[in-house]
């Protein structure tokens, strides 16, 4: 049996075929638009295409991520707090805190044992914590995001960076670079500021061990400058980005 | 979101065995949809008799004293959305949203009780209420009451009874009427009456299968108190309501105790994303909800002023340093109505409830081991999809704990 785990998130749309031992059999990834259900669909069938499936072959499918609600097609719809979770339960099972950093959302997830969750917390209304701010960085310097952390590495200094705004600290970040700052303590600076973000959020109750997930833990550099920020050792999930696609494949399974 | 404006034939199908949908509001549900028109037929009918209309905009404020000058107490506090822009002019976009819609509504000239009012009582609550005061009385006659903030000192007591001794003359000067022992007992036996049975109503919730929703109960209140009507209506709730069912079932959702900033008219954003997403509210922590309603005024007592004055220095309200008696209150209510969950509403920039929620997080996690969800947010609905998500999210968590 195939089960189908559908994360639509606010950037990119990732898929995840998995057998009914929680294999994954495909993965498949796609840039979120505005037709969303059309993007996911085709998607979903560009990926079984790769194991030579068709929609019908799949049992369950679960829908999660910000356009978790416009696909009609899915079984069941539930939210990335719970699919992440079960994606990370997956893979590390001793896991109690998770740090998801997404394209415009970030969040925090306590977890109990045997994964449940205990309690979680998101960025507000504002991109200033999230993967959006490193896209903003990356084109305003004119870099490819992935290279940030090569340069990051050089920084002697990170820029302070203070503003809580995407949209003003991009004003801020030119201001820097007229000032004469480097574009490798400014990079540094933007990540710590990211870091600080989810430090506040998480408080004094990060505990061990401390898994990173969402598209961001991809970006080299950032695992480090969060665990200095935040003072615990941060382990990257695998295949980060599809951690919450894997959760919904997962939970898709156990679907009756 | 919009409520309807017209008025509703009385539903006749409630009486058959009580078996009413949601969707079918019976009687007492339905006339308190129409609440504002309602209310501003009395206010209307009343002035014109000459009775006169005082505005307010706290709970602290004790209608009893203003029933007993022979005016109406009309609360003022804003809730629509619409309000906010022409506020923003005058006041910074970094406030609570109920501050701003209150003043716009003054802006605008859009709340037809605020241009009847002979005149208004304030507070000094919190900072934000207490300047955005100063702008308002601009504009309409008003009188500051100071609370005092230790709410077990002694000292406080005494000046808040003075502050109160001193809105009675305030009335008295402004109406050239006495308020008398007797004229003050009558006010507090009717507001006593007016709060037995809106507890009661509310304590319907208590029920394995509550019969109302959150919403509705949300809603079975007014901007003015003890409008004959209203009370007959209370009683007669009382009397239908219970084994009314709801669909979806109040037994599949999630049981929810909602605590923090009030929910003013127009303002029922986070209450309808909650019931709409699987949960029912079935206990509200805050001003439009039980908080005023807990504790009566005594009745056998030779000081009746001492006795308003006591019952209204006892609101747990997040102004007050410090505030256990709100904490002890959210124990108690745990307790009776079984929620398996608490939500803390914060309006942006609500200071004192935003710090507050600390203690209430602590005390709901670590006491009473509830998952614990704040939301921080204001009259918008832009962020709706949003809270919606970490509400699904909650109530995935509750049921993952089952």
């Amino acid at each position: 049996m195939i089960f189908a785990g559908i994360d639509a998130g606010s950037r990119a749309i990732k898929v995840q075929l998995i057998d009914e031992n929680n294999r994954t059999l495909a993965s498949g990834l796609g840039e979120q638009g505005v037709k969303q259900a059309d993007l996911a669909t085709q998607l979903l069938e560009q990926t079984s295409a790769k194991i030579g499936i068709n929609r019908d072959d799949i049992t369950k499918v679960v829908a999660t991520g910000y356009g978790r609600d416009s696909l009609e097609f899915v079984d069941t719809a539930i939210t990335e707090i719970t699919c992440h979770a079960r994606g990370v339960i997956h893979q590390i099972s001793e896991a109690k805190t998770i740090i998801d950093i997404g394209g415009q959302d970030s969040k925090l997830i306590r977890l109990e044992g045997q994964g449940v969750v205990q309690d979680f917390v998101m960025n507000e209304r504002c991109a200033a914590g999230t993967g959006n701010f490193l896209e903003v960085v990356a084109r305003q310097l004119e870099m490819d995001i992935l290279d940030l952390g090569k340069y990051a590495e050089k920084a002697d200094k990170p820029a302070v960076i203070s503003s809580m705004c995407v949209v003003f600290a991009e004003t801020e970040i030119l201001g820097l670079l007229t000032s004469g700052e480097s574009r490798e303590n400014i990079i540094a600076g933007v990540q710590a500021s990211i870091a600080t973000r989810i430090a506040s959020m998480g408080g004094r109750q990060i505990a061990d061990p401390v898994i990173f997930t969402g598209g961001v833990a991809l970006i080299p550099g950032m695992t480090s400058v969060l665990e200095n920020t935040i003072g615990h050792s941060v382990v990257v999930a695998k295949d980060p980005q599809f951690t919450g696609a894997k959760g919904a494949a997962i939970m898709a399974s156990e679907l009756n | 979101m919009k409520t309807k404006n017209s008025c509703h034939p009385p539903e006749s199908s409630f009486s058959a065995g009580g078996q009413a949908k949601e969707s079918s509001p019976v009687e007492p549900i339905a006339w308190f949809q129409d609440m504002v028109p309602h209310a501003l037929e009395y206010a209307t009918e009343e002035k014109a008799k000459g009775k006169k209309i005082v505005g307010i905009m706290c709970e602290y404020t004790p209608r009893e004293l203003i029933m007993a000058a022979n005016a109406i107490p009309v609360c003022l506090c804003g809730g629509s959305a619409e309000m906010i822009p022409p506020a923003e002019v005058y006041l910074p976009s970094n406030l609570c949203p109920l501050i701003k819609s209150t003043f716009g509504y003054s802006i605008q000239k859009a709340n037809p009780f605020l241009e009847m009012a002979d005149f208004l009582v304030a507070e000094t609550t919190c900072d934000g209420k207490k300047k955005m005061y100063e702008l308002l009385a601009e504009r309409h006659p008003m009188v500051v009451l100071e609370l005092p903030q230790k709410p077990d000192d002694p000292d406080a007591f005494q000046h808040w009874i003075k502050e109160i001794a001193k809105l009675k003359s305030e009335l008295e000067t402004r109406f050239t009427v006495t308020i008398t022992q007797e004229s003050l007992r009558d006010a507090i036996r009717k507001m006593n009456r007016e709060r037995e049975l809106r507890r009661k109503l509310a304590e319907l919730m208590k029920d394995e299968a509550p019969p109302l929703t959150g919403r509705e109960l949300l809603d079975m209140k007014s901007l003015i108190s003890c409008i004959p009507e209203d009370l007959d209506l209370f009683e007669k709730a009382l009397e239908v309501l219970p084994g009314r069912t709801l669909d979806p079932p109040a037994e599949s959702r999630i049981r929810v105790l909602l605590t923090g900033v009030p929910l003013p008219h127009g303002a029922e954003k986070v209450m309808n994303i909650i019931e709409s997403n699987g949960g029912l509210v079935v206990c509200q922590e805050n001003c439009t909800g039980l908080k005023p309603l807990l504790e009566d005024i005594r009745e056998d007592t030779l000081n009746p002023l001492e006795a308003l004055a006591e019952k209204y220095f006892h609101i747990p309200c997040s102004v007050m340093t410090t505030n256990a008696r709100r904490l002890d209150t959210l124990r108690s209510l745990i307790r009776d109505y079984k929620p398996q969950c608490v939500i803390e509403l914060v309006w942006h920039s609500c200071i004192t409830y935003d710090v507050e929620s600390y203690f209430v997080r602590k005390m709901a996690e670590e006491e009473t081991g509830l998952s614990y969800l704040k939301i921080d947010t204001d009259y918008s609905p832009s962020d709706s999809a949003r809270l919606a998500m970490r509400v699904q999210a909650l109530f995935e968590t509750v049921r993952g704990k089952r």
